[in-house]
């Protein structure tokens, strides 16, 4: 008897564990249904870069009747806590992503909301912005996302060092890469540190000598679904000359059991142990933080080397192009987010960034430029991608989720001779494009 | 989830063959609980084990991406999962772990185990030392091995008689051989503990028997003490079994299941497919397929060793 009556007080008990269970998995106890309580939720990926949204939100609420609240996702979880949410009452109205791949299949879904007739009444959302940044948030001729935090182009680091010692100077073109490569090893440093270990590192060699040997239209068709488009001259001369590269012995014999994640391959770079590193341009606060004295007077850094008869402009960049707001169509408050949104623009926001080491690519942004931290540092990449007439998203951002790991495994597998140019080409052509 | 689900039957038999109370005996219902102080524990396992199951099993033959209403695509995802040859690669692959886990880990830990079953001096704080591992998490162990093989700053880098170019991670025999050793260091010495204490239970008067009968150590230790161990080597097997085939986070941290896919377990291609992927209809296939093939390899060891009849126990008990 005593238990038939327990049994609704369980009941009630295990539902509404279930219940905080389910809403804690949102992540964050400000993370309340968006719906009808006169805010705009703003979701970011959780680090250090919260600092500069929180003011920015601090901004908005002084003059804003509908308040925006800043919710954070630690970042490692990110991507698939924002997947369990979007489709669901506890969606944010504003998140953050990373353009292209990421936001397809939200795009696909219907959540997202196109953002022309926010552009049309305010074309600052636009021409604010670099306009090969812009281009990734692109998805189906439709603006889909508005810069925000900074650009990550990929260069070409090294050590002064290491390289004065053998006799080399930063290359410009592949020959004189490849002939700084003879050298270091006969030097006896690993000539390129490699973090192959996280694979993602590995891919950055792809991105930059597809794009400078066919250009950037050949990646544009694969990823649009044109299969042949792997099986093309160009794309076989950049597999072989991936080749040639690893078979010099560019990266050693022992680059899959480095990481970048864990500090080892910058460890490479800083300790003399190796000539250069192929990284994206937080590589230089990575540095700053563990390896001080290093960073201070060692470093150096050049864009990609050029290929004699490559299709590509040799003024093309590949990595992360920026980080995005993009908005969802079921927000109750459209008017309050586009002003939101304009903030991404405004000169507190673009200095703010900057403070902190981001580089926003607002069109103002160098007017502030000698306020960063390291004012040439930042001129560089950001006239770097300024001039830029393409900035290619990483292969495995542009492609929707279930083909990263793909990607990395066949960027891998072809680099230690597991695969060959056919496998790789075999692999990219199985590839899920949407 | 797997885990409970499979440890399941072995424990709730073992609770029917050792009640004391003859079923319907009156006397015996007099102190006995109530079916209500089930009500919670079975509450939570239909709650977090048995819903999240039918789920999974409902999810298979459906394709989603996480977002929007499901698709039902019939054998769709069985099919594909049955042409995959990554698929297949990845059974091979975690039996083989599992099987090297159960053949470096079981020799080891039984002379472990009988060694630190002893009462001379130093044991307790070298046995209490030796059991450190079993205390830290194994995302954290493989972090630590991650930095200790690293071949430029690790211990490759100072034994290259032994390593050569220290690339561990980059070929599967030694990427496999990396990860056996590293579950081997961490759970070794769980089942140290298990031969401990079972060695401790075998009765003195065995050896003393065998000494008059002129036996020396080894024979005493082939003849006593191992026969004696042969339930606790079957538990710690079935537990190494299970262990074994959702090995998951030393894979996810040390190799991420490469060098390409050489050391992609089932447990991780789940993990890939599912939350990398975002493909739960093929994820929750390759989930069920592991809850199968778990739940019947433990029934075979269970029925093959004859663990399920207890035929020993009440005799190590007296």
């Amino acid at each position: 008897m005593k238990t038939r009556a327990r049994l609704p007080r369980l009941v009630a008990c295990g539902a509404t564990l279930a219940l905080a269970l389910s809403l804690s998995a949102c992540g964050n106890g400000n993370g309340k249904a968006s719906s009808s309580d006169g805010k705009i939720h703003v979701l970011v990926y959780g680090d250090a870069s919260n600092k500069v949204e929180k003011q920015i939100v601090d901004t908005f609420n002084k003059t804003s009747d509908v308040k925006a609240v800043l919710d954070t996702i630690p970042g490692a979880d990110y991507q698939q806590k924002l997947q369990t949410i979007i489709n669901t009452p506890q969606a944010p109205d504003i998140f953050f992503n990373w353009g292209g791949g990421s936001i397809q299949p939200f795009v696909k879904a219907g959540l997202l909301m196109p953002l022309d007739s926010f552009i049309k009444k305010d074309p600052k959302l636009d021409k604010s912005f670099l306009p090969s940044v812009v281009k990734s948030a692109v998805v189906d001729g439709t603006p889909y996302g508005v810069p925000m935090r900074g650009t990550q182009p990929v260069l070409l680091f090294h050590n002064k060092k290491v390289l004065d010692a053998a006799g080399v100077k930063p290359p410009q073109t592949w020959d004189e890469l490849l002939g700084a490569v003879k050298k270091l090893k006969a030097n006896g440093v690993t000539p390129i540190a490699l973090g192959g270990g996280d694979r993602w590192p590995t891919l950055m060699w792809f991105e930059y000598l597809y794009d400078r040997i066919a250009g950037p239209s050949l990646f544009q068709k694969a990823h649009e679904g044109d299969k042949q488009a792997w099986e093309s001259a160009d794309s076989k001369k950049a597999l072989s000359m991936i080749k040639e590269l690893v078979d010099a012995g560019a990266f050693g014999k022992n680059y899959d059991s480095v990481k970048y994640t864990n500090g080892a391959s910058p460890a490479l770079l800083a300790s003399g142990k190796a000539g250069f590193e192929l990284m994206g341009s937080w590589y230089y606060a990575q540095q700053q933080s563990d390896a001080k004295a290093f960073a201070e007077k060692d470093l150096g850094y050049t864009t990609f080397p050029t290929i004699p008869e490559g299709k590509g402009d040799a003024a093309d960049v590949v990595g992360n192009t920026n980080n995005f707001y993009s908005v969802l169509k079921k927000t109750k408050h459209p008017e309050a987010v586009a002003e939101f949104l304009k903030l991404m623009y405004s000169d507190e926001f673009v200095k703010a960034q900057l403070a902190i080491g981001n580089l926003p690519t607002t069109t103002n942004t160098p007017k502030f430029l000698d306020s960063s931290a390291d004012p040439d540092y930042s001129r560089f990449q950001y006239d770097l991608v300024a001039k830029a007439p393409t900035f290619q998203l990483s292969w495995d951002q542009a492609y929707p989720p279930a083909a990263g790991t793909p990607i990395q495994q066949a960027v891998q597998q072809f680099f230690n001779g597991q695969i060959d140019a056919d496998g790789f080409i075999e692999a990219m052509q199985a590839l899920p494009t949407e | 989830m797997t885990t409970q689900i499979t440890s399941t039957p072995p424990t709730a038999r073992f609770r029917k063959e050792a009640s004391r109370w003859p079923a319907g005996s009156h006397a015996a219902d007099v102190g006995r609980p109530s079916f209500g102080w089930a009500l919670p524990a079975a509450l939570f396992f239909t709650l977090f084990a048995i819903v999240p199951l039918v789920m999974v099993a409902v999810l298979s033959f459906m394709s989603w991406n996480g977002l929007g209403s499901p698709q039902f695509v019939g054998m769709d995802n069985w099919s594909r999962l049955v042409d995959d040859p990554v698929m297949l690669k990845s059974i091979w692959t975690t039996l083989l772990l599992t099987a090297l886990g159960i053949l470096i880990q079981t020799p080891l830990s039984i002379v472990l185990g009988a060694w630190a079953a002893g009462h001379q001096r130093n044991r307790a704080v070298l046995s209490a030392v030796y059991f450190v591992p079993l205390l830290l998490s194994a995302t954290a162990v493989s972090v630590l091995w991650r930095a200790l093989l690293d071949p430029n700053f690790g211990i490759p880098a100072d034994a290259h008689w032994l390593f050569g170019d220290g690339n561990l991670f980059g070929k599967q025999a030694t990427a496999i051989g990396v990860l056996a050793f590293v579950s081997t260091w961490q759970f070794t010495p769980f089942h140290t503990l298990i031969y401990q204490g079972a060695a401790r239970a075998i009765p003195q008067v065995l050896y003393q028997a065998a000494e008059i009968d002129g036996a020396g150590r080894y024979r005493q230790f082939f003849h006593i003490t191992l026969p004696q161990l042969r339930n606790s080597m079957i538990t710690s097997m079935i537990l190494m079994t299970v262990g074994g085939l959702t090995t998951f986070e030393t894979v996810l941290i040390l190799t991420q299941g490469g060098p390409g896919t050489d050391t992609t377990i089932s447990a991780y291609y789940m993990y890939e497919k599912a939350f990398k992927g975002f493909d739960f209809g093929t994820g929750s296939a390759i989930a069920l397929t592991l809850v199968v093939a778990s739940t019947v390899i433990s029934l075979i060891v269970v029925r093959v060793s004859g663990y399920d009849k207890m035929r020993s126990s009440m005799e190590g008990v007296a």
